[in-house]
Protein backbone atom coordinates (compact mmCIF):
# COMPACT_ATOMS: atom_id res chain seq x y z
CA UNK A 1 0.00 0.00 0.00
CA UNK A 2 2.13 2.81 -1.25
CA UNK A 3 -0.01 5.90 -1.23
CA UNK A 4 -3.03 5.69 1.01
CA UNK A 5 -6.19 6.79 -0.67
CA UNK A 6 -7.21 10.01 1.10
CA UNK A 7 -10.78 8.74 1.31
CA UNK A 8 -9.61 5.86 3.52
CA UNK A 9 -7.92 8.14 6.00
CA UNK A 10 -9.68 8.91 9.21
CA UNK A 11 -10.94 12.46 9.31
CA UNK A 12 -9.23 14.46 11.98
CA UNK A 13 -12.58 14.70 13.70
CA UNK A 14 -13.26 10.93 13.73
CA UNK A 15 -15.20 10.29 16.91
CA UNK A 16 -13.33 8.69 19.76
CA UNK A 17 -15.68 5.70 19.89
CA UNK A 18 -14.60 4.73 16.38
CA UNK A 19 -11.00 4.32 17.59
CA UNK A 20 -9.61 1.20 19.06
CA UNK A 21 -6.35 0.27 20.67
CA UNK A 22 -4.08 -2.55 19.67
CA UNK A 23 -1.17 -3.84 21.68
CA UNK A 24 1.45 -5.06 19.28
CA UNK A 25 3.95 -6.98 21.35
CA UNK A 26 5.80 -7.46 23.61
CA UNK A 27 5.28 -11.05 22.52
CA UNK A 28 4.07 -10.56 19.00
CA UNK A 29 5.60 -13.07 16.57
CA UNK A 30 6.70 -10.44 14.09
CA UNK A 31 7.67 -7.78 16.59
CA UNK A 32 11.34 -7.56 17.33
CA UNK A 33 12.45 -8.73 20.71
CA UNK A 34 10.27 -7.37 23.46
CA UNK A 35 9.09 -4.18 21.84
CA UNK A 36 5.53 -3.24 22.60
CA UNK A 37 3.73 -0.82 20.33
CA UNK A 38 0.57 0.72 21.65
CA UNK A 39 -1.39 1.59 18.55
CA UNK A 40 -4.47 3.76 18.39
CA UNK A 41 -6.30 2.81 15.24
CA UNK A 42 -9.10 4.00 13.07
CA UNK A 43 -9.74 0.93 10.99
CA UNK A 44 -6.34 -0.02 9.64
CA UNK A 45 -4.91 3.44 9.91
CA UNK A 46 -2.59 4.38 12.76
CA UNK A 47 -3.68 7.52 14.56
CA UNK A 48 -0.96 7.35 17.19
CA UNK A 49 1.76 4.83 17.91
CA UNK A 50 3.61 4.72 21.18
CA UNK A 51 6.58 2.39 21.63
CA UNK A 52 6.66 1.02 25.18
CA UNK A 53 10.12 -0.14 26.13
CA UNK A 54 12.01 -1.32 29.18
CA UNK A 55 11.05 -5.00 29.19
CA UNK A 56 14.68 -6.04 28.72
CA UNK A 57 16.18 -3.50 31.10
CA UNK A 58 19.08 -5.13 32.92
CA UNK A 59 20.65 -2.08 34.59
CA UNK A 60 23.95 -2.22 32.73
CA UNK A 61 24.70 1.39 33.60
CA UNK A 62 24.10 0.76 37.29
CA UNK A 63 26.25 -2.35 37.13
CA UNK A 64 29.04 -0.25 35.62
CA UNK A 65 29.10 1.97 38.70
CA UNK A 66 29.21 -1.06 40.94
CA UNK A 67 32.34 -2.65 39.57
CA UNK A 68 35.79 -1.86 38.35
CA UNK A 69 36.49 -0.82 34.79
CA UNK A 70 37.80 -4.22 33.76
CA UNK A 71 34.84 -6.03 35.30
CA UNK A 72 32.45 -4.16 33.02
CA UNK A 73 33.95 -5.81 29.95
CA UNK A 74 31.56 -8.79 29.77
CA UNK A 75 28.55 -6.46 30.04
CA UNK A 76 29.41 -4.58 26.89
CA UNK A 77 28.76 -7.37 24.42
CA UNK A 78 25.46 -8.10 26.11
CA UNK A 79 24.15 -4.64 25.39
CA UNK A 80 23.60 -5.58 21.77
CA UNK A 81 23.90 -9.30 21.40
CA UNK A 82 23.86 -9.17 17.59
CA UNK A 83 26.95 -7.06 17.20
CA UNK A 84 28.52 -7.67 20.59
CA UNK A 85 32.04 -7.61 19.25
CA UNK A 86 31.68 -4.01 18.12
CA UNK A 87 30.43 -2.92 21.54
CA UNK A 88 33.03 -4.90 23.41
CA UNK A 89 35.90 -3.51 21.36
CA UNK A 90 34.40 -0.01 21.55
CA UNK A 91 34.70 -0.12 25.32
CA UNK A 92 38.29 -1.37 25.08
CA UNK A 93 39.20 1.38 22.66
CA UNK A 94 37.53 4.00 24.82
CA UNK A 95 39.51 2.88 27.85
CA UNK A 96 42.74 2.69 25.88
CA UNK A 97 42.24 6.27 24.84
CA UNK A 98 41.58 7.36 28.41
CA UNK A 99 44.43 5.34 29.89
CA UNK A 100 46.79 6.11 27.03
CA UNK A 101 47.55 2.48 26.18
CA UNK A 102 49.23 1.67 22.90
CA UNK A 103 47.58 -1.24 21.07
CA UNK A 104 49.93 -3.50 19.07
CA UNK A 105 49.47 -3.44 15.30
CA UNK A 106 48.48 -7.07 15.02
CA UNK A 107 45.72 -6.64 17.59
CA UNK A 108 44.39 -3.63 15.68
CA UNK A 109 44.09 -5.67 12.51
CA UNK A 110 42.51 -8.62 14.31
CA UNK A 111 39.99 -6.26 15.89
CA UNK A 112 39.07 -4.82 12.53
CA UNK A 113 38.53 -8.29 11.07
CA UNK A 114 36.41 -9.34 14.04
CA UNK A 115 34.39 -6.10 13.97
CA UNK A 116 33.53 -6.32 10.32
CA UNK A 117 32.74 -10.04 10.40
CA UNK A 118 30.40 -9.27 13.26
CA UNK A 119 28.80 -6.48 11.26
CA UNK A 120 28.17 -8.86 8.36
CA UNK A 121 26.62 -11.45 10.66
CA UNK A 122 24.40 -8.79 12.22
CA UNK A 123 23.23 -7.56 8.81
CA UNK A 124 22.63 -11.14 7.68
CA UNK A 125 20.41 -11.80 10.65
CA UNK A 126 18.56 -8.58 9.99
CA UNK A 127 18.14 -9.54 6.32
CA UNK A 128 16.61 -12.87 7.26
CA UNK A 129 14.29 -11.58 9.96
CA UNK A 130 13.19 -8.58 7.91
CA UNK A 131 12.06 -10.85 5.10
CA UNK A 132 10.51 -13.18 7.61
CA UNK A 133 8.50 -10.23 8.89
CA UNK A 134 7.28 -9.59 5.38
CA UNK A 135 6.24 -13.19 4.92
CA UNK A 136 9.27 -14.69 3.19
CA UNK A 137 10.42 -17.71 5.18
CA UNK A 138 13.06 -19.14 2.86
CA UNK A 139 15.64 -16.30 2.92
CA UNK A 140 15.78 -16.62 6.69
CA UNK A 141 17.01 -20.21 6.40
CA UNK A 142 19.73 -19.27 3.93
CA UNK A 143 20.89 -16.29 5.97
CA UNK A 144 21.15 -18.27 9.15
CA UNK A 145 23.18 -20.86 7.32
CA UNK A 146 25.67 -18.20 6.23
CA UNK A 147 25.65 -16.46 9.56
CA UNK A 148 26.50 -19.75 11.21
CA UNK A 149 29.73 -19.86 9.21
CA UNK A 150 30.74 -16.48 10.59
CA UNK A 151 29.83 -17.45 14.15
CA UNK A 152 31.92 -20.58 13.74
CA UNK A 153 34.94 -18.58 12.65
CA UNK A 154 34.59 -16.08 15.48
CA UNK A 155 33.90 -18.86 17.97
CA UNK A 156 37.26 -20.31 17.03
CA UNK A 157 39.20 -17.39 18.50
CA UNK A 158 36.78 -15.92 21.02
CA UNK A 159 35.21 -19.03 22.49
CA UNK A 160 31.70 -17.68 22.21
CA UNK A 161 29.08 -17.34 19.55
CA UNK A 162 27.37 -14.07 20.40
CA UNK A 163 28.48 -12.47 23.65
CA UNK A 164 32.13 -12.13 22.83
CA UNK A 165 34.41 -10.79 25.48
CA UNK A 166 37.33 -10.81 23.13
CA UNK A 167 38.89 -7.45 23.81
CA UNK A 168 41.14 -6.46 26.68
CA UNK A 169 42.49 -3.04 27.49
CA UNK A 170 45.48 -3.06 25.17
CA UNK A 171 44.66 -5.85 22.75
CA UNK A 172 42.71 -9.07 22.41
CA UNK A 173 42.66 -12.27 24.42
CA UNK A 174 43.72 -14.75 21.81
CA UNK A 175 45.82 -14.71 18.68
CA UNK A 176 44.39 -15.84 15.36
CA UNK A 177 45.86 -18.78 13.49
CA UNK A 178 45.91 -19.84 9.85
CA UNK A 179 42.73 -21.83 10.25
CA UNK A 180 40.93 -18.66 11.37
CA UNK A 181 42.24 -16.68 8.44
CA UNK A 182 41.35 -19.45 5.99
CA UNK A 183 37.92 -19.60 7.57
CA UNK A 184 37.47 -15.85 7.25
CA UNK A 185 38.53 -15.96 3.60
CA UNK A 186 36.10 -18.79 2.95
CA UNK A 187 33.32 -16.76 4.60
CA UNK A 188 34.06 -13.77 2.38
CA UNK A 189 34.03 -15.91 -0.73
CA UNK A 190 30.78 -17.47 0.28
CA UNK A 191 29.04 -14.22 1.25
CA UNK A 192 30.07 -12.61 -2.00
CA UNK A 193 28.56 -15.47 -3.96
CA UNK A 194 25.39 -15.47 -1.94
CA UNK A 195 24.55 -11.75 -1.87
CA UNK A 196 23.66 -11.64 -5.59
CA UNK A 197 21.64 -14.79 -5.06
CA UNK A 198 19.71 -13.21 -2.18
CA UNK A 199 19.05 -10.14 -4.22
CA UNK A 200 17.76 -12.11 -7.19
CA UNK A 201 15.64 -14.07 -4.74
CA UNK A 202 13.86 -11.07 -3.23
CA UNK A 203 14.82 -7.72 -4.66
CA UNK A 204 12.43 -7.70 -7.60
CA UNK A 205 9.76 -9.77 -5.99
CA UNK A 206 6.54 -7.89 -6.54
CA UNK A 207 5.24 -8.43 -3.00
CA UNK A 208 8.52 -7.29 -1.49
CA UNK A 209 8.59 -4.18 -3.62
CA UNK A 210 5.00 -3.31 -2.88
CA UNK A 211 5.67 -3.52 0.81
CA UNK A 212 8.94 -1.57 0.76
CA UNK A 213 8.89 1.02 -2.00
CA UNK A 214 7.82 4.35 -0.63
CA UNK A 215 6.91 2.87 2.76
CA UNK A 216 8.15 4.44 5.98
CA UNK A 217 9.87 7.39 4.38
CA UNK A 218 12.31 9.09 6.76
CA UNK A 219 14.07 12.04 5.19
CA UNK A 220 15.06 15.62 5.73
CA UNK A 221 14.89 17.35 9.08
CA UNK A 222 13.19 14.44 10.83
CA UNK A 223 16.50 12.56 10.86
CA UNK A 224 18.46 15.32 12.52
CA UNK A 225 15.72 16.28 14.94
CA UNK A 226 15.64 12.74 16.30
CA UNK A 227 19.39 12.14 16.07
CA UNK A 228 18.94 9.18 13.76
CA UNK A 229 22.13 7.44 12.69
CA UNK A 230 23.23 4.31 10.88
CA UNK A 231 21.58 2.77 7.82
CA UNK A 232 18.29 4.71 8.25
CA UNK A 233 20.28 7.94 7.97
CA UNK A 234 22.41 6.80 5.06
CA UNK A 235 19.30 5.56 3.24
CA UNK A 236 18.19 9.19 3.17
CA UNK A 237 21.37 10.40 1.51
CA UNK A 238 23.46 11.52 4.47
CA UNK A 239 26.86 9.82 4.26
CA UNK A 240 27.49 9.86 8.01
CA UNK A 241 29.51 6.96 9.31
CA UNK A 242 31.56 7.24 12.50
CA UNK A 243 34.32 5.22 10.85
CA UNK A 244 34.81 8.20 8.52
CA UNK A 245 33.58 11.15 10.55
CA UNK A 246 35.69 10.31 13.59
CA UNK A 247 38.04 7.47 12.58
CA UNK A 248 38.94 5.10 15.40
CA UNK A 249 41.13 2.03 15.50
CA UNK A 250 42.79 1.76 12.12
CA UNK A 251 39.78 2.44 9.91
CA UNK A 252 41.55 5.34 8.25
CA UNK A 253 43.89 2.85 6.57
CA UNK A 254 41.26 0.99 4.62
CA UNK A 255 39.65 1.69 1.34
CA UNK A 256 35.88 1.43 1.61
CA UNK A 257 32.81 3.35 0.59
CA UNK A 258 29.83 4.55 2.56
CA UNK A 259 26.81 3.25 0.67
CA UNK A 260 23.93 5.70 0.50
CA UNK A 261 20.50 5.96 -1.09
CA UNK A 262 18.24 8.96 -1.25
CA UNK A 263 14.68 7.64 -1.02
CA UNK A 264 14.76 7.07 2.75
CA UNK A 265 12.14 4.31 2.56
CA UNK A 266 12.25 0.66 3.61
CA UNK A 267 13.72 -0.34 0.26
CA UNK A 268 16.54 2.20 0.57
CA UNK A 269 17.41 0.92 4.04
CA UNK A 270 17.38 -2.61 2.69
CA UNK A 271 19.75 -1.73 -0.14
CA UNK A 272 22.11 0.23 2.08
CA UNK A 273 22.59 -2.74 4.38
CA UNK A 274 23.18 -5.14 1.52
CA UNK A 275 25.83 -2.79 0.14
CA UNK A 276 27.39 -2.44 3.58
CA UNK A 277 27.98 -6.17 3.73
CA UNK A 278 30.03 -5.89 0.57
CA UNK A 279 32.01 -2.97 2.02
CA UNK A 280 32.67 -4.93 5.20
CA UNK A 281 33.95 -7.80 3.04
CA UNK A 282 36.36 -5.36 1.42
CA UNK A 283 37.65 -4.17 4.78
CA UNK A 284 38.13 -7.71 6.10
CA UNK A 285 39.97 -8.61 2.91
CA UNK A 286 42.36 -5.69 3.26
CA UNK A 287 42.88 -6.39 6.95
CA UNK A 288 43.73 -10.05 6.32
CA UNK A 289 46.08 -8.94 3.57
CA UNK A 290 47.86 -6.45 5.80
CA UNK A 291 47.86 -8.49 9.03
CA UNK A 292 51.35 -8.05 10.52
CA UNK A 293 53.18 -10.48 12.80
CA UNK A 294 53.76 -9.44 16.38
CA UNK A 295 52.26 -9.42 19.85
CA UNK A 296 48.52 -9.11 20.50
CA UNK A 297 48.89 -7.42 23.88
CA UNK A 298 51.32 -4.77 25.09
CA UNK A 299 54.07 -6.13 27.35
CA UNK A 300 53.18 -6.15 31.03
CA UNK A 301 49.69 -5.00 31.79
CA UNK A 302 48.40 -3.74 35.10
CA UNK A 303 45.54 -5.45 36.84
CA UNK A 304 44.00 -2.26 38.19
CA UNK A 305 43.28 0.80 36.13
CA UNK A 306 42.81 4.28 37.53
CA UNK A 307 41.95 6.75 34.78
CA UNK A 308 42.43 10.48 35.36
CA UNK A 309 39.44 12.44 36.61
CA UNK A 310 37.11 13.85 34.00
CA UNK A 311 34.53 13.23 31.29
CA UNK A 312 35.24 11.25 28.16
CA UNK A 313 33.24 10.35 25.08
CA UNK A 314 34.05 7.66 22.58
CA UNK A 315 31.98 6.74 19.53
CA UNK A 316 32.01 3.86 17.07
CA UNK A 317 29.84 2.81 14.17
CA UNK A 318 27.90 -0.25 15.23
CA UNK A 319 25.77 -2.26 12.83
CA UNK A 320 22.86 -0.02 13.83
CA UNK A 321 24.49 3.38 13.91
CA UNK A 322 26.36 5.74 16.21
CA UNK A 323 27.18 4.02 19.49
CA UNK A 324 28.71 6.33 22.04
CA UNK A 325 30.10 5.80 25.52
CA UNK A 326 30.12 8.69 27.93
CA UNK A 327 32.49 7.77 30.73
CA UNK A 328 33.00 9.81 33.87
CA UNK A 329 35.97 9.00 36.04
CA UNK A 330 36.42 10.19 39.61
CA UNK A 331 39.98 8.95 39.74
CA UNK A 332 39.22 5.64 41.43
CA UNK A 333 39.16 2.23 39.77
CA UNK A 334 35.37 2.22 39.57
CA UNK A 335 33.64 4.31 36.93
CA UNK A 336 31.54 7.11 38.37
CA UNK A 337 29.18 6.97 35.42
CA UNK A 338 29.00 5.14 32.11
CA UNK A 339 26.25 6.25 29.78
CA UNK A 340 25.65 4.07 26.75
CA UNK A 341 24.30 6.15 23.89
CA UNK A 342 22.81 3.44 21.73
CA UNK A 343 21.69 4.01 18.15
CA UNK A 344 18.48 1.98 18.27
CA UNK A 345 17.19 4.11 21.16
CA UNK A 346 17.28 7.29 19.10
CA UNK A 347 16.16 5.55 15.93
CA UNK A 348 13.14 4.02 17.62
CA UNK A 349 12.20 7.28 19.32
CA UNK A 350 11.19 8.65 15.92
CA UNK A 351 8.55 5.95 15.46
CA UNK A 352 5.55 7.90 16.80
CA UNK A 353 6.08 10.45 14.05
CA UNK A 354 7.01 7.98 11.30
CA UNK A 355 4.17 5.57 11.96
CA UNK A 356 1.43 8.18 12.20
CA UNK A 357 -0.91 7.81 9.23
CA UNK A 358 0.49 4.50 8.02
CA UNK A 359 -1.27 1.14 8.11
CA UNK A 360 -0.89 -1.71 10.55
CA UNK A 361 0.71 -4.00 7.98
CA UNK A 362 3.31 -1.33 7.17
CA UNK A 363 4.28 -1.09 10.83
CA UNK A 364 5.94 -4.47 10.56
CA UNK A 365 7.93 -3.39 7.52
CA UNK A 366 8.91 -0.03 8.98
CA UNK A 367 9.98 -1.22 12.43
CA UNK A 368 11.76 -4.16 10.81
CA UNK A 369 13.66 -1.91 8.42
CA UNK A 370 14.96 0.27 11.27
CA UNK A 371 16.68 -2.83 12.68
CA UNK A 372 16.11 -2.32 16.36
CA UNK A 373 17.67 -4.55 18.96
CA UNK A 374 15.67 -4.20 22.14
CA UNK A 375 18.32 -5.16 24.72
CA UNK A 376 20.37 -2.32 23.29
CA UNK A 377 17.51 0.12 23.75
CA UNK A 378 16.62 -1.03 27.25
CA UNK A 379 20.21 -1.60 28.44
CA UNK B 1 38.11 12.33 4.02
CA UNK B 2 35.94 11.58 1.06
CA UNK B 3 32.99 13.57 2.25
CA UNK B 4 32.39 16.99 3.69
CA UNK B 5 30.17 18.24 6.44
CA UNK B 6 26.69 18.98 5.18
CA UNK B 7 26.64 22.42 3.67
CA UNK B 8 24.06 23.80 6.05
CA UNK B 9 26.20 23.13 9.11
CA UNK B 10 27.82 26.24 10.54
CA UNK B 11 29.55 26.96 13.81
CA UNK B 12 26.88 27.53 16.46
CA UNK B 13 26.65 31.09 17.75
CA UNK B 14 26.61 30.72 21.51
CA UNK B 15 27.91 34.10 22.59
CA UNK B 16 26.88 34.99 26.07
CA UNK B 17 24.71 31.90 26.58
CA UNK B 18 27.27 29.82 28.38
CA UNK B 19 29.03 30.46 31.65
CA UNK B 20 32.24 29.21 30.11
CA UNK B 21 33.29 27.66 26.79
CA UNK B 22 36.66 26.09 26.25
CA UNK B 23 38.12 24.18 23.34
CA UNK B 24 39.08 20.65 24.24
CA UNK B 25 41.29 18.00 22.69
CA UNK B 26 39.11 15.37 20.98
CA UNK B 27 42.08 13.02 20.68
CA UNK B 28 42.11 12.82 24.47
CA UNK B 29 38.50 13.04 25.64
CA UNK B 30 36.35 13.02 22.50
CA UNK B 31 35.04 16.57 22.93
CA UNK B 32 35.85 19.48 20.65
CA UNK B 33 34.34 22.16 22.86
CA UNK B 34 33.27 22.07 26.51
CA UNK B 35 30.59 24.41 27.78
CA UNK B 36 29.24 25.07 31.23
CA UNK B 37 25.80 26.64 31.37
CA UNK B 38 22.92 27.33 33.71
CA UNK B 39 19.58 25.55 33.52
CA UNK B 40 17.63 28.54 32.22
CA UNK B 41 19.78 28.59 29.08
CA UNK B 42 19.46 24.98 27.88
CA UNK B 43 16.54 25.57 25.51
CA UNK B 44 18.12 28.62 23.92
CA UNK B 45 21.36 26.65 23.55
CA UNK B 46 19.48 23.79 21.89
CA UNK B 47 17.90 26.29 19.51
CA UNK B 48 21.29 27.70 18.53
CA UNK B 49 22.65 24.22 17.86
CA UNK B 50 19.54 23.43 15.87
CA UNK B 51 19.94 26.54 13.75
CA UNK B 52 23.55 25.62 13.11
CA UNK B 53 22.52 22.19 11.77
CA UNK B 54 23.70 20.08 14.70
CA UNK B 55 21.88 17.10 16.16
CA UNK B 56 21.29 16.25 19.78
CA UNK B 57 23.52 13.26 20.39
CA UNK B 58 22.43 12.48 23.92
CA UNK B 59 21.19 13.85 27.21
CA UNK B 60 22.13 12.19 30.42
CA UNK B 61 22.76 13.09 34.04
CA UNK B 62 25.23 12.42 36.80
CA UNK B 63 24.63 12.17 40.49
CA UNK B 64 27.34 14.54 41.74
CA UNK B 65 25.81 15.23 45.14
CA UNK B 66 28.82 13.55 46.70
CA UNK B 67 31.52 15.90 45.42
CA UNK B 68 29.79 18.91 43.82
CA UNK B 69 26.59 18.94 45.88
CA UNK B 70 24.63 19.09 42.63
CA UNK B 71 22.79 16.99 40.13
CA UNK B 72 24.41 17.44 36.77
CA UNK B 73 22.78 17.39 33.35
CA UNK B 74 24.93 16.49 30.37
CA UNK B 75 24.10 17.41 26.77
CA UNK B 76 26.21 16.52 23.77
CA UNK B 77 25.66 17.95 20.32
CA UNK B 78 27.34 16.78 17.15
CA UNK B 79 26.89 17.15 13.41
CA UNK B 80 26.53 14.76 10.50
CA UNK B 81 29.93 15.26 9.04
CA UNK B 82 33.40 15.52 10.41
CA UNK B 83 32.90 15.27 14.16
CA UNK B 84 32.47 18.47 16.17
CA UNK B 85 31.20 17.41 19.56
CA UNK B 86 30.04 20.02 22.04
CA UNK B 87 29.64 19.02 25.66
CA UNK B 88 27.29 21.12 27.75
CA UNK B 89 27.36 20.62 31.51
CA UNK B 90 24.52 22.04 33.58
CA UNK B 91 24.56 21.81 37.36
CA UNK B 92 21.19 21.72 39.11
CA UNK B 93 20.21 21.77 42.76
CA UNK B 94 20.94 18.66 44.75
CA UNK B 95 17.34 18.20 45.87
CA UNK B 96 15.64 15.02 44.64
CA UNK B 97 12.79 15.54 44.06
CA UNK B 98 13.20 19.17 43.23
CA UNK B 99 16.00 19.43 40.70
CA UNK B 100 14.52 20.56 37.43
CA UNK B 101 15.37 22.05 34.05
CA UNK B 102 13.36 23.31 31.06
CA UNK B 103 12.58 20.67 28.44
CA UNK B 104 14.28 20.72 25.03
CA UNK B 105 11.51 18.72 23.35
CA UNK B 106 10.08 21.75 21.47
CA UNK B 107 13.45 22.14 19.74
CA UNK B 108 14.65 18.54 19.46
CA UNK B 109 12.01 15.80 19.68
CA UNK B 110 14.95 13.47 20.34
CA UNK B 111 15.02 14.98 23.83
CA UNK B 112 11.67 13.35 24.61
CA UNK B 113 13.01 9.91 25.41
CA UNK B 114 16.35 11.15 26.76
CA UNK B 115 14.59 13.39 29.28
CA UNK B 116 12.22 10.62 30.25
CA UNK B 117 15.20 8.39 30.90
CA UNK B 118 16.91 11.04 33.04
CA UNK B 119 13.70 11.47 35.00
CA UNK B 120 13.35 7.70 35.34
CA UNK B 121 16.89 7.14 36.55
CA UNK B 122 17.55 10.35 38.53
CA UNK B 123 14.21 11.96 39.35
CA UNK B 124 15.14 15.22 37.65
CA UNK B 125 12.04 16.80 36.15
CA UNK B 126 11.74 18.75 32.91
CA UNK B 127 9.36 21.69 32.72
CA UNK B 128 7.32 21.68 29.55
CA UNK B 129 7.93 18.05 28.67
CA UNK B 130 4.77 16.78 26.93
CA UNK B 131 4.56 13.45 28.75
CA UNK B 132 7.16 13.03 31.46
CA UNK B 133 6.84 9.46 32.73
CA UNK B 134 9.04 6.47 33.36
CA UNK B 135 10.55 4.77 30.35
CA UNK B 136 12.82 1.88 31.32
CA UNK B 137 11.89 1.08 34.92
CA UNK B 138 8.45 -0.27 35.82
CA UNK B 139 5.68 2.32 35.95
CA UNK B 140 5.05 1.63 39.63
CA UNK B 141 8.70 1.82 40.72
CA UNK B 142 9.24 4.05 43.75
CA UNK B 143 12.96 4.64 43.24
CA UNK B 144 15.34 6.30 40.81
CA UNK B 145 17.88 3.64 40.08
CA UNK B 146 20.99 5.59 39.12
CA UNK B 147 21.07 7.77 42.21
CA UNK B 148 24.17 6.92 44.19
CA UNK B 149 22.15 6.37 47.37
CA UNK B 150 19.86 3.87 45.69
CA UNK B 151 22.23 1.15 46.77
CA UNK B 152 24.87 -1.08 45.42
CA UNK B 153 23.76 -4.18 43.63
CA UNK B 154 25.67 -6.50 45.93
CA UNK B 155 23.92 -4.97 48.95
CA UNK B 156 20.54 -6.05 47.69
CA UNK B 157 18.79 -8.50 50.00
CA UNK B 158 18.61 -12.07 48.73
CA UNK B 159 15.43 -12.75 46.87
CA UNK B 160 12.82 -14.59 48.84
CA UNK B 161 10.76 -17.34 47.33
CA UNK B 162 7.33 -16.07 46.37
CA UNK B 163 4.57 -17.27 48.68
CA UNK B 164 2.79 -20.43 47.61
CA UNK B 165 -0.25 -19.62 45.60
CA UNK B 166 -3.23 -21.78 45.16
CA UNK B 167 -4.22 -22.38 41.60
CA UNK B 168 -7.80 -21.58 40.89
CA UNK B 169 -9.60 -22.86 37.88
Amino acid sequence: MKTPNPIDLAPASAPEDEMYYLNMGPQHPSMHGVLRLLLKLHGEEIITAEPVIGYAHRAHEKMAENRSYIMFLPNTSRVDYLSGMIYNLAYCEAMEKILDIEVPERAQYIRTIANELNRISSHLLWFGTFLLDLGGVTPFLYCFDDREEILEVLDRVTGSRLTYSYGRFGGVTMDVDDAFLDGARAVLKRIRERIPMYLSLVHDNVIFRERCDGVGVMTGDLLRKYGITGPPLRAAGVAYDVRRAEPYGIYDRFDFEIPTRTAGDCMARFEVRVDEMEQSCRIVEQAIEGLPEGPIMPGRMKKRFKPPKGEFYFAVESARGHFGMYIVSDGTDNPSRIKLRTPSFSNLSSMPEVLRGTFVADTIAIVGSIDVVLPEIDR
Amino acid sequence: MTHEAPKDTVAPALDGLTTSSEPSDPAKDGFHVRHVATADRVVELARRFDEAGYFLEMITAEDRRGDLEAMRLVYTYNRYGEADRHLVLVDLSSEIPGASAPSCVPVFPAADWFEREVFDMYGITFDGHPDLKRILLPDDADFHALLKDFGRIEDAPPEEDPPERELTV
